[in-house]
């Protein structure tokens, strides 16, 4: 907690347009009006805050996104990282739209696309019957730890999770990788994401043209309706591009 | 296979279709993206860094095959009394990333807005807070999405 000045408002930076873009008009973080800064052919999108107040309630972190997924449908878009506030539009200009001369090339590529997030995870018990179907040692293990207290059954319990966490990353691999072979031809760019759980499979970011959505989704709702028993998939977007403009 | 699950089908398909609006989802969807400006002229926004805590981790520990084992021991194989699937789903998912995320987002709140309690969108984030130090029952926390 540093900030102490009493009023103190800066520049909300959404991300950067064309400068012939089209803003909506919707609220943006805080409640503010969102405008525009411009600079020769790009344009940053911008609202009023005030930072001697906290701006990360649940509305702001949403707002940020309705802003930036509302541009990405009229045209490209890159997102500038949530927090980033500079103090005036001048500013703006010199540490955003003077100093990014990469902004115009990627604001090119990203023209007519949009990014799709898919989350695939396993039906948990489904794939741990599996794995306890598929090796004894892990049945074994299994038989001979359920019902004991776990203090009488320390070490066959760490091994038996063990097992199963290494089984199921085997599948994981093999489920994984058969999903992207059928999804990655669709997409023009893609980026795997981290993920965590025993049920997770895979969630990766696909950067999709517009006309090739509609074949993605009809793909993928296939795939999901063939393994559903034992996979669930989820898609998110259309999304602007947040894991396709580079975070270093 | 003895143990299935209805499939959740919306609108129809399989393939789950969802607006992303809960507060996990939004923080996985803009979490550490976009690209960076200097930190040398940025303002600061209070805190603001706090939200770069990654609130996916990949665990890997003791705690964790515990908790592998104990999810197996608790399958319904038909050998044995089986505990009801429910339990099983909930417990894993409890334990898993979505624990995590909570406590990283709960930080970040209390960090974040000390003396703002009566924040008209902080009712579902406390709920969830409370759920957490009230018990680790395992019911609770699915109440969201």
């Amino acid at each position: 907690m540093t900030a102490t000045e009493v009023e103190q408002t800066a520049l909300f930076v959404y991300g950067v347009v064309r400068a012939d873009a089209e803003v909506p008009e919707i609220p943006g973080v805080a409640g503010a009006v969102i405008h525009t800064v411009a600079h020769d052919e790009v344009m940053a999108v911008v609202g009023d805050v005030d930072v001697s107040r906290p701006v990360v309630r649940k509305a702001d972190l949403q707002a940020y996104q309705q802003v930036l997924d509302r541009l990405a449908v009229s045209g490209p878009v890159v997102p500038v990282r949530f927090g980033t506030a500079l103090p005036d539009a001048t500013s703006v200009i010199d540490v955003l739209l003077a100093d990014r001369p990469d902004l115009v090339e990627l604001l090119d590529a990203l023209e007519g696309r949009s990014q799709m997030t898919l989350r695939a995870r396993y039906v948990e018990d489904v794939v741990l019957a599996e794995v306890v179907a598929d090796d004894p040692v892990i049945r074994d293990l299994n038989e001979r730890t359920r019902g004991l207290p776990e203090e009488a059954s320390w070490a066959d319990r760490i091994r038996l999770g063990e097992l199963v966490a290494r089984a199921v990353d085997r599948r994981r691999q093999d489920d994984a990788a058969d999903l992207l072979d059928t999804v990655l031809p669709l997409a023009v760019e893609h980026r795997t994401l981290r993920g965590a759980g025993l049920d997770h499979v895979v969630e990766v970011a696909l950067l999709v043209d517009h006309d090739r959505r509609e074949e993605l989704e009809q793909t993928l709702e296939a795939y999901a309706e063939a393994v559903h028993e034992r996979i669930r998939l989820r898609l998110v977007g259309p999304l602007a591009p947040y894991d396709f403009v580079g975070t270093t | 296979m003895t143990v299935q699950t209805t499939s959740r089908r919306q609108g129809g398909g399989y393939l789950e279709r969802p607006a992303p609006s809960g507060l996990a989802d939004v923080i996985e969807i803009i979490l550490d993206k976009g690209i960076v400006i200097d930190a040398y002229v940025r303002v600061s926004l209070v805190g603001i860094e706090l939200l770069t805590i990654d609130a996916r981790i990949v665990i890997a520990s003791v705690d964790t095959y515990l908790r592998f084992a104990e999810a197996t021991n608790r399958l319904d194989l038909g050998t044995a009394e089986g505990q009801d699937l429910d339990d099983v789903l909930s417990s894993l998912r409890e334990g898993g990333a979505k624990k995590k995320t909570k406590g990283a987002l709960s930080g970040v709140k209390e960090a974040l807005t000390p003396g703002s309690d009566k924040d008209d969108d902080s009712d579902e984030d406390e709920n969830e807070e409370k759920q957490r130090s009230r018990s680790s029952s395992r019911r609770t926390s699915r109440s969201r999405s």
